[in-house]
C-alpha cells in the first residue's frame, strides 16, 4: 500500500490550516483595507502627477515649466510618504524612508535640488508602476473579495433581485478573475429555488478561502514594488556612508588640530613667555645699574636656561606627535624603534608585501606607540609584543602583553583619552579597534587597518 | 610705590604661574593667591580682597573663556577691583565685552608683555589704580576693526597713531614720550581728535579711553 511519509502529511496539515485560518486573521482584513485605501491614494497621486508633469512638459522652455515640473515632483515625494505610512500602519512593513529633501538656498538651488532629487524621481516611478497593478489587483484580488460577498450574500437576496435588474437577474455579477474558475454560464445555473441557492452559497464560501491569497499576491508584488521605488536607492545610501566616514574624518582632524593648539598654548607657549619673562628681569636687573644682585640674576638666567631646554624638549615630543620622523623610512623600522624604546622587552614581527599610504602608516604607528605605553604604565608586563601582518588589502595589528589585564578599565579610565582618541582615528578610516584584556590578563588588543585609506 | 598693592593670580600654567609670583613679589607686590581655575579665583578674592586680578583668559574645564566669564563677574560683585586679564591671543570680542560697561580698572595684556617687565608691572600699577591698560594689539585690531567706518576716515595718520596711543590708557606726556614730539603736538592732536569725533574733551585717562573705546564699538 502506498504510504504517505509522516513529514509530508505534517506539511498538507500545516497548509490546510493556514487555508482554512487565512479569513480570520487579522492580517488578511488590513490587507484588503490598504488594497482599497492605497489603490484611492494612488488615484490621487495620478491625478496629480500626470497633469502636473504634462503641463511641466509643455512648458518646459520657459522657466514656469521647469517649476511646475518641480512642484510634481514634491508633491510625489509626499505621496510617496503616504504609501510608506500605508504600508507601515496597515501591512506593518517597514519601508525605510529615505533622507528627507533638502534644498539648497534661494529659489534656484531649490528648483535644482527638486529636479534633482532621486527620492521625487523614483516615487513617480512608483506612481506610474504602480498604476498597472491597481486594475490587475481589482480584477484579480479585488473582484474575488466581491464575488465572495455576493455569492454569500445570494440567500438573502436572490430570491428578491433588486428592483431594475432585468439581464441576469438573479444571479450574482460576474466580473473580474472568478467566472475564469468556473464553467461559463455557471453563476446563473437555474433561477431559483433552495438548490441553486445553496449551491451559490457554497461557491462563496470556497471563493471566502482563495480570496485572502488572491489579495496577498498582489501585496506582496506592491510591497515589493515599494521597497524598490520608496526606500533610499543604493547610491544614496552609499552616499550617506560616504558622507559620515567624511564627516568623522573631518571631525578627526580638527580635533587633532585643537589638541595640538592645545599642547602648543599649555606647554611651549607658555613655557617661552616664562623664560622671556625671566630673561626680561635679569636684563633689567644688570641695566639697572649700581649695585647688581648677582645672586638673583644667575638664579634668574639658571630658570630661564632650564625653561629653553624643557621648551625644546616639548616642541620636539610635540613635533614628533604630529608626524615621526622616523616613520618616513617605513612601517617595519619606526615599529622596531618603538620596541627598542619600550620600557617593556617588545618582539616585533612586521610582513608586509604593499607599503601602506602614509595616513596608515601614521595611525599603525600612534597605535602601537599608545599600546606599547599603556603595557609600560598599566600592565606590569614582562614582556610584549608587536605583529603587524598584512592580509589582502588591510593591515592586522596585534600587541600583546603578559600583564594583569584589564585595559577596559584603562581605556574608560581617566588616562583613557589618548585610547579612545586612537579609536576614533581608526574608525574614521573604517578600520576596527578591539580590546580583549579579562581581569587576569593577558591583554590583546587587534587593530584592523585598510591598507589604502 | 608698589608695596601696598595686593595681588591674586589665576593662571592654569603652573610655570608662568610660578614664574609670575616671583616677579611680582621681587617687585614688592603682595601676592595674595595663585590658583589655577577661575572657580577658585572667586574663592580667593571672596576670602582676601585682593586690589587687582591677574587672570587667564583660558583655563580649565573648557579652556575658552572661563576666565573672562568670571572676570565680569567678580567686576559685578567688586566694583573696586582692578582686572587685568592676560591672554595668549587678542580677541577684539573678549575686550569689548569687558570695556562695555566702564574701562576703569581694566586691563587686556597679551601673556608676551611680561617679558618687558617695566612695562608690565608698570600696567598692573595703573590697573590697581582705576587706570586702563590695553595691549597695542588690542588697539590695532579695535581701530583696524573700524578703520572702514568714515568717521574716522578724516583723521590723519599721526592722529590715528595718537589716537591708538590714548586707547592703550597712556597720558599725553606718555604719547608725547612714544612718538617722540612736544605734549604740546599731543594736546593739539588730542583736541583735534575729539573735535574730529564730535566727542566732549575730559581731564582723566580712563575717561579718554573709555568714550575712544565707546565711539570704536559703537
Amino acid at each position: 500500500m502506498f504510504v504517505v511519509p509522516q513529514s509530508r502529511l505534517d506539511q498538507l496539515q500545516r497548509m490546510a490550516t493556514t487555508v482554512a485560518r487565512a479569513p480570520f486573521t487579522r492580517r488578511t482584513w488590513r490587507e484588503l483595507l490598504f488594497f482599497v485605501l492605497a489603490a484611492l491614494l494612488e488615484a490621487v497621486g495620478l491625478a496629480f502627477i500626470v497633469p502636473t508633469m504634462a503641463a511641466g512638459t509643455v512648458l518646459a522652455v520657459t522657466f514656469f515649466g521647469l517649476a511646475v515640473f518641480a512642484a510634481s515632483l514634491r508633491g510625489a515625494r509626499g505621496i510617496g510618504g503616504w504609501h510608506r505610512g500605508l504600508a507601515r500602519t496597515l501591512l506593518d512593513t517597514d519601508i525605510e524612508e529615505p533622507e528627507p529633501f533638502v534644498a539648497r538656498p534661494g529659489f534656484f538651488g531649490w528648483l535644482q535640488s527638486a529636479l534633482r532629487d532621486r527620492t521625487s524621481w523614483r516615487a513617480v516611478a512608483y506612481s506610474l508602476a504602480k498604476a498597472p497593478l491597481v486594475v490587475f489587483g481589482v480584477w484579480f484580488a479585488l473582484s474575488t473579495w466581491l464575488a465572495t460577498f455576493t455569492c454569500l450574500t445570494y440567500p438573502i437576496w436572490g430570491a428578491h433581485p433588486p428592483n431594475g435588474t432585468v439581464t441576469g437577474a438573479g444571479s450574482p455579477k460576474e466580473f473580474g478573475f472568478v467566472p475564469q474558475l468556473f464553467p461559463p454560464g455557471y453563476f446563473s445555473v437555474g433561477t431559483n429555488g433552495f438548490w441553486h441557492g445553496l449551491f451559490i452559497f457554497v461557491t462563496g464560501v470556497l471563493l471566502f478561502f482563495v480570496a485572502p491569497w488572491t489579495m496577498r499576491f498582489v501585496v506582496v508584488v506592491d510591497r515589493g514594488l515599494m521597497r524598490a521605488l520608496l526606500s533610499p536607492d543604493a547610491v544614496t545610501t552609499r552616499m550617506r556612508t560616504l558622507e559620515q566616514a567624511r564627516a568623522r574624518t573631518v571631525d578627526a582632524s580638527a580635533a587633532t588640530l585643537r589638541r595640538i593648539e592645545r599642547d602648543l598654548h599649555d606647554g611651549t607657549q607658555a613655557q617661552l613667555v616664562a623664560l622671556a619673562m625671566r630673561l626680561g628681569q635679569a636684563k633689567e636687573k644688570l641695566a639697572a645699574g649700581g649695585e647688581v644682585d648677582l645672586d638673583q640674576v644667575r638664579g634668574l638666567v639658571d630658570d630661564a636656561h632650564r625653561g629653553a631646554k624643557e621648551a625644546i624638549v616639548e616642541l620636539r615630543d610635540l613635533a614628533r606627535g604630529i608626524h615621526p620622523p622616523v616613520l618616513d623610512v617605513g612601517l617595519e623600522g619606526a615599529l622596531s624603534t618603538l620596541a627598542a624604546r619600550s620600557a617593556v622587552p617588545t618582539d616585533v614581527t612586521v610582513t608586509l608585501q604593499d607599503r601602506p599610504t602614509p595616513a596608515i602608516e601614521a595611525i599603525a604607528y600612534f597605535c602601537v606607540a599608545e599600546l606599547l605605553a599603556n603595557v609600560a604604565q598599566h600592565s606590569q608586563a614582562s614582556k610584549a609584543s608587536v605583529s603587524c601582518v598584512q592580509h589582502g588589502a588591510w593591515l592586522r595589528i596585534v600587541v600583546r602583553d603578559d600583564g594583569r589585564g584589564g585595559a577596559h578599565a584603562v581605556l574608560v579610565g581617566s588616562s583613557s583619552s589618548g585610547l579612545v582618541g586612537l579609536a576614533e582615528r581608526v574608525q574614521a578610516v573604517d578600520g576596527h579597534f578591539d580590546i580583549v584584556s579579562p581581569a587576569s590578563g593577558p591583554s590583546v588588543v587587534t587593530v584592523d587597518l585598510p591598507l589604502h585609506a | 610705590m608698589s608695596d601696598t598693592i595686593r595681588v591674586a593670580i589665576a593662571e592654569d600654567s603652573a610655570v608662568l604661574r610660578d614664574g609670575l609670583v616671583q616677579l611680582l613679589t621681587d617687585r614688592g607686590f603682595v601676592i595674595t593667591d595663585a590658583v589655577g581655575a577661575a572657580d577658585v579665583l572667586e574663592e580667593a578674592v571672596a576670602r582676601d580682597c585682593p586690589d587687582v586680578a591677574v587672570i587667564d583668559i583660558r583655563m580649565p574645564p573648557t579652556f575658552t573663556d572661563e576666565g573672562l566669564r568670571s572676570a565680569i563677574g567678580l567686576r559685578e560683585r567688586y566694583p573696586k577691583l582692578g582686572i587685568l586679564l592676560f591672554s595668549q591671543y587678542v580677541e577684539t570680542r573678549y575686550a569689548a565685552q569687558l570695556l562695555a560697561r566702564d574701562a576703569a580698572g581694566i586691563g587686556y595684556l597679551l601673556k608676551d608683555r611680561v617679558a618687558d617687565t617695566s612695562d608690565f608691572v608698570e600696567a598692573l600699577v595703573r590697573v590697581a589704580s582705576g587706570g586702563t591698560a590695553l595691549d597695542p594689539e588690542v588697539v590695532t585690531q579695535l581701530v583696524g576693526a573700524s578703520r572702514k567706518r568714515e568717521s574716522l576716515a578724516g583723521l590723519s595718520a599721526r592722529e590715528r597713531q595718537v589716537l591708538s596711543l590714548m586707547a592703550e590708557g597712556r597720558s599725553n606726556a606718555g604719547i608725547a614720550r612714544a612718538l617722540v614730539i612736544s605734549e604740546g603736538a599731543v594736546e593739539k592732536h588730542v583736541a583735534n581728535i575729539f573735535t574730529k569725533l564730535n566727542l566732549p574733551v575730559s581731564q582723566a585717562d580712563h575717561r579718554r579711553v573709555l568714550a575712544v573705546l565707546r565711539f570704536l564699538e559703537s
